[in-house]
């Protein structure tokens, strides 16, 4: 078989794996499995290619495999964007293998193509390397100049070799090894140890007696190094000292290692910092002398590891082992059996407050009481089967670092992202929901928010941008804060916007504060230029009634040049709450108690009150609704008559009620999807007695009369 | 005047293969398939490396080594066995033969050729 018949066999073997590779690509989304094959075609084509010295096609499909091997390996997520940049480099493989099969050259275009393609493929590869440069610890960074003194280190490489003294006889030419590694960067000075070198007469011409130090700069791994050794590791002493440049990113690999058990040496091995033959011969050397030396000291002592290294690997080894324990005083649960316990203590408390209705109708004093008792405990069951399901915010909130880091690398900003409160506990369903909006202002605050740096470098701010995620709890309540650095908002910008949709009228006297509220209306958008981030039809109004829907608000303070501030209130459980039960004829209503603030009484005979929807409380305006009317239902309320006023996110409204029925323990059910869409009414709950209560949405309602409170703003409040 | 580098293997193939990336690279090559004909091959020849498989018909590998050691002209010609990947006795057997270095199949004419600038000078 000749070298051109094996040629043949490579393009059309080749051209079927391109194919493959297509259909794979093409169906990824719905088997992301296919992964493996794509990486597969792509590594067997380059595999052939170098058999036959096609570099053109090993290169470009070098660049094209590590894209995928990262992928593989989950450290890059495959999007639309990389899927056609896939699909493209997979037709120009084939070009490049069409161009062997005829034998001809490369045109410009086709080069210029080629490096196109390796540029945007790049551009994943190197960002996933400052994914993980951006994680190290600031702590590390303060040991590591301060325990780096002491060794005497260059920013290059550093080879210390004493050979073996059988290297001559064993066939193998010392300077062909310092030749080798001339390969794989530049020798920058080798200097030979001739101390072993004894008088002529002594000495024998087989015996090897040199050793060099050898100053060797060099991208290349230290296992690439190493390897160089190999067949001379054998009773030679070698160390390999690594650049103090690459401290930093082995410390960086060491703190973005998987959370396993590994042993100190396995850890410093993952990292790139110590070799596998390294560590076993520190090992064998640890068992031979019955040393009680740790590895650690060891290997720092034979100048094999840098002490920070070590440092950084023994607290991550800690970490690893505290959140084991940490895991260990606590057992995992299926989220489902959680939330049957959830829905059994629900039935419990409706069947609960039956009895205490009936008791107290039948009157029996010692039923009364058992029944009494009764309600506490189960109030009690309720409270600690609620804590169950509360999880701390942190979690979620450390998920936005990946977000943060991607979208500044799209959007070529230097964003760093602060946490706080993120122990803060709150309802595992609303972390669930809240995940969403909160990525959404998130990615808002980074693209629409911070400036770019030569932006931030005019006006006096440092060029990177910050984004800060708080959270923390306020009665009854959990504040989620998303906060930027940035520009703050555009007030005359919003108004002119909301004013050409008609959301407000041109001659409308509006706060600074309400202005900025508008960006959560439907259908709002300032942005000047659609960008990859924005415009994609998701807009803050979907974020304000995805937080509505949690019985949430949310707020938006924005201070000019300063940055802007979304704060989100959520409640702190969705499933029980204490309600507050009022009555409108024969309906019932129930309001979270959380969010009464107090009743007073209510003249229906003061008709002046009626028209106007305002009352003055204690030389307050106060909006209110008759809920009679709000539902339409019929008949005529009583002559005194209730005024609830509801506190909602600082925002005070009343609604106007036949008759008040003090505390229950309220599990809300959600409504039928014909009714959900109703303002309102968030849900319903079932009574002791049977019947069903709607649960009233505060939020929308207060929200609804805030609104029309605008709308008259300025007009006649009348006075009782 | 180039090296001479002798390959010992029963498969043509990687015969073939290894002798046209070692082409490349500048050496000349001698081709043998089994251990016998190596050592009737070498002759007193000046050869820079030799490399050799180690389960060839009618003289193995490990045989072959050890008889080329034996031989003056060969007593420090670097040798590269090929191995596999679950053939470690076979390394450290190849190892005591007198072949310090070698090659995991199945490899990559490239890797073969770093193996060799370890071992030679061009």
């Amino acid at each position: 078989m000749s070298m051109e018949d094996a040629l043949l066999t490579f393009v059309s073997e080749s051209r079927e794996l391109l194919e493959q590779m297509e259909d794979a690509l093409l169906h990824f989304s719905a088997d992301p499995e296919q992964i493996n094959s794509i990486f597969r075609a792509a590594h067997t084509i380059k595999g052939s290619a170098g058999l036959f010295g096609l570099d053109d096609v090993v290169a470009f499909t070098h660049v094209a495999e590590s894209v995928l091997d990262r992928v593989r390996s989950g450290e890059l997520e495959v999007g639309n964007e990389m899927i056609t940049l896939l699909l493209a480099s997979g037709d120009h493989i084939g070009r490049l293998v069409s161009l062997v099969e005829s034998g001809s050259q490369a045109d410009d275009d086709l080069k210029a193509d080629g490096q196109m393609l390796v540029d945007q493929l790049k551009a994943y590869l190197s960002g996933s390397v400052a994914a993980v440069k951006a994680t190290v610890p600031v702590e590390q960074e303060v040991v590591l100049e301060k325990a780096s003194t002491g060794d005497a280190l260059t920013d290059n490489w550093h080879i210390s070799i004493r050979f073996n003294e059988d290297v001559l006889r064993n066939g193998m030419d010392p300077a062909a090894f310092l030749l080798y590694l001339s390969g794989m960067g530049e020798i920058i000075s080798v200097a030979a140890l001739t101390d072993r070198v004894p008088a002529l007469a002594d000495m024998d011409p087989e015996t090897c007696y040199l050793g060099f130090e050898i100053n060797f700069a060099s991208t290349a791994s230290k296992a690439d190094i190493d390897a160089t050794f190999d067949f001379i590791r054998e009773g030679s002493r070698i160390s390999i000292i690594p650049p103090r440049s690459q401290i930093d990113a082995y410390i960086s690999i060491i703190n973005s290692l998987p959370e396993e058990d590994l042993k100190l040496g396995e850890i410093l091995v993952r990292c790139g910092t110590l070799t596998e033959s390294e560590l076993k011969s520190a090992l064998t050397e640890q068992l031979d002398t019955e040393s009680v030396q740790p590895i650690g000291e060891m290997l720092v002592e034979h100048n094999q590891v840098h002490a920070p290294v070590v440092e950084a690997a023994l607290a991550r080894q800690k970490q690893v082992k505290d959140n084991k324990a940490a895991q260990a005083s606590s057992i995992r649960v299926d989220s489902a059996r959680l939330d049957h316990l959830i829905s059994l203590v629900g039935e419990l408390i409706i069947v609960g407050s039956s009895a205490s209705l009936i008791a107290s109708r039948i009157g029996e004093s010692d039923l009364l009481e058992v029944t009494s008792n009764m309600s506490r405990m189960v109030e009690e069951v309720r409270d600690s089967a609620m804590s169950l399901r509360m999880v701390q915010i942190g979690a979620t909130f450390n998920r936005f670092q990946r977000v943060v880091h991607d979208v500044s690398q799209e959007l070529g900003k230097d964003i760093r992202l602060e946490i706080h409160g993120g122990e803060t506990e709150l309802d595992k369903t609303v972390v669930e929901k809240i995940t969403d909006p909160l990525t959404h202002l998130v990615r808002n605050a980074m693209d629409h928010g911070i400036e770019p740096a030569d932006v931030r470098l005019a006006r006096g701010k440092p060029a990177q941008g910050c984004l800060r995620l708080n959270a923390w709890h306020d009665s009854g309540s959990i504040m989620l804060e998303v906060a930027d650095d940035g520009g703050g908002l555009n007030t005359a910008r919003i108004r002119a916007k909301a004013v050409e949709r008609g959301l407000i009228s041109a001659d409308a006297e509006l706060s600074d504060h309400d202005i900025h509220q508008l960006i959560f209306e439907a259908g709002f958008s300032t942005a000047d230029a659609v960008s990859n981030l924005s415009g994609r039809g998701v807009g803050m109004d979907v974020v304000r009634s995805n937080i509505t829907a949690l019985r949430g608000s949310v707020e938006l303070l924005s201070q000019p040049g300063e940055g802007t501030t979304v704060r989100v209130r959520l409640p702190l459980t969705l499933a029980i709450i204490d309600g507050f039960q009022v009555g409108v004829g024969q309906e019932r209503y129930v309001i979270p108690l959380e969010m009464v603030e107090e009743c007073i009484e209510f003249n229906r005979n003061q008709s002046r009150i009626d028209e106007s929807g305002f009352i003055d409380l204690r030389g307050e305006v106060l909006p209110f609704v008759r809920l009679r009317q709000l539902f339409e239902q019929e008949g005529q309320g009583p002559a005194r008559q209730n005024i609830v006023v509801l506190n909602f996110a600082g925002k005070r409204a009343g609604v106007v009620v036949d008759s008040l029925h003090g505390e229950l323990q309220t599990v809300i059910r959600p409504l039928g999807k014909m009714f959900r869409s109703l303002p309102g009414i968030s849900g319903f709950t079932i009574l002791g007695t049977g019947n069903v209560a709607l649960v009233m949405d505060v939020a929308s309602l207060v929200d609804m009369m805030s609104r029309r409170d605008q709308q008259v703003a300025g007009g006649a409040v009348v006075v009782i | 005047m180039s090296k001479t580098i002798m390959i010992v293997d029963d498969s043509a193939t990687l015969r073939q293969v290894v002798s046209i990336a070692l082409k490349g690279a500048g050496y000349d090559v001698l081709e043998a398939g089994d251990g016998r004909q190596a050592l009737a091959l070498l002759d007193g020849r000046k050869i820079s490396l030799i490399i050799s498989d180690v389960n060839m018909p009618n003289m193995d590998g490990l045989t072959f080594v050890s008889e080329a050691k034996k031989l003056a002209a060969y007593r420090f010609t670097p040798i590269i066995m090929l191995t596999t990947e679950a053939g470690a006795d076979k390394k450290a057997q190849g190892q005591a033969a007198g072949a310090k270095a070698w090659v995991v199949k199945p490899f990559q004419p490239q890797q073969m050729l770093a193996a060799v600038a370890k071992l030679v000078m061009p």
